[in-house]
């Protein structure tokens, strides 16, 4: 299950662009707490504390707004422009019972066989699921093993082991993962092309001058 | 070969400035591990294909290289020593600009420490400053 924290929010009163820089300068992170037929609230809290529990693999926080508990699922998460800090988040009250729609990433458990030895490559085209489940129920990572994958083979959504309960929102053909031959290409001769030059769009050439 | 467009709609192009830092392209999209610049500039196209050499013979079929830039601006040059004037040079090269923030190639299924010295290898190869990075937590 999804790991919990507690965290204490604290609500804000000035709004704005500005405002919220002048929050971040001071090491706190505006963001906002919505649903369940409450008011939207805007709230702060300390950056640092906040983005070490991100890191973690918190999504479900036990919130604390001036005296209000609530659980809130963490909706969206807004990174500077280095992934270093988070400049913004979104978070929605809900109910354990309730069922909520989350993105969960996909863990790899193992060494694909196929992969070993130089002539397969292990590609991953989906990195996380879009699930809903109920809220006290959201997992932290769903576990894929590889152990028995050959070059050729591939682990599709429909074969994934998925608690009960938990629905996927993705195509059930959709590869997950998969080991593909190591294709050889052939390097380009070099000078082979030296000193050409794209085609302009729109350029008429002499013969069509003609 | 050195990379460039296949259709271009003006072979030459002004310089401009490069300002701010990425908004997008700034986050790890395809692979584990990615190389983010610290810096902005301009990448060369045999940059790009230098790196990727780089990259490819250390990993040597164990991961998968993405490369999330592409020289799609040309680059003018006068030839050696002739007079000022008579307009604007002939197109010499291609440049991909990038902008602080920007992730500029994606390693997939190797662990962080091939990651590590694969990416150091290319970053010799690079006229900016750059970091490893590790794939962002998904919300």
């Amino acid at each position: 299950m999804a790991k919990e924290a507690d965290l204490k929010l604290a609500t804000r009163t000035a709004l704005g662009t500005r405002a919220c820089r002048r929050l971040r300068r001071n090491g706190q992170v505006p963001g906002n707490v919505y649903g369940h037929d409450a008011e939207p609230v805007a709230v702060s809290t300390n950056s640092a504390e906040f983005r070490s529990l991100v890191l973690s693999g918190v999504r479900v926080f036990n919130i604390d707004v001036e005296g209000r508990t609530d659980k809130a699922l963490l909706k969206e998460l807004n990174w500077d422009a280095f992934g270093d800090e988070v400049d913004h988040f979104d978070m929605m009250r809900v109910d354990p019972n309730e069922r909520v729609t989350v993105h969960v990433p996909i863990e790899l458990k193992g060494i694909a066989p196929g992969a070993m030895g130089g002539a397969g490559m292990l590609e991953q085209p989906i990195h996380e699921l879009t699930i809903d489940c109920l809220a006290y129920q959201i997992p932290t990572s769903i576990p894929v093993r590889i152990n028995t994958l050959e070059i050729g083979q591939a682990i599709h959504v429909k074969e994934l082991e998925l608690p009960e309960g938990i629905h996927v929102h993705a195509q059930p053909d959709a590869v997950v993962v998969h080991v593909v031959q190591v294709r050889n290409t052939p390097e380009p001769e070099a000078g082979a092309l030296a000193g050409a030059q794209p085609e302009v769009i729109g350029k008429k050439t002499e013969e069509a001058a003609k | 070969m050195a990379l460039m467009p296949k259709r271009v709609k003006h072979r030459k192009e002004q310089r401009g400035r490069v300002k701010g830092n990425a908004t997008r392209g700034n986050s790890v999209a395809f692979g584990d591990w990615g190389l983010q610049t610290l810096e902005a500039g301009y990448i060369r196209g045999n940059t790009i294909e230098a790196c990727r050499v780089a990259a490819t013979q250390y990993v040597r079929g164990e991961g998968k290289l993405y490369i999330r830039i592409f020289p799609n601006k040309p680059m003018t040059a006068r030839p050696l020593e002739t007079r000022m004037g008579t307009g604007k040079g002939e197109p010499d090269h291609w440049v991909a600009v990038v902008k602080p923030g920007k992730i500029l190639f994606e390693l997939a299924g190797v662990s962080e420490a091939l990651a590590k010295e694969c990416f150091a290898r290319v970053a010799y190869k690079l006229p900016v400053r750059v970091r490893l990075v590790p794939r962002l937590p998904s919300v």
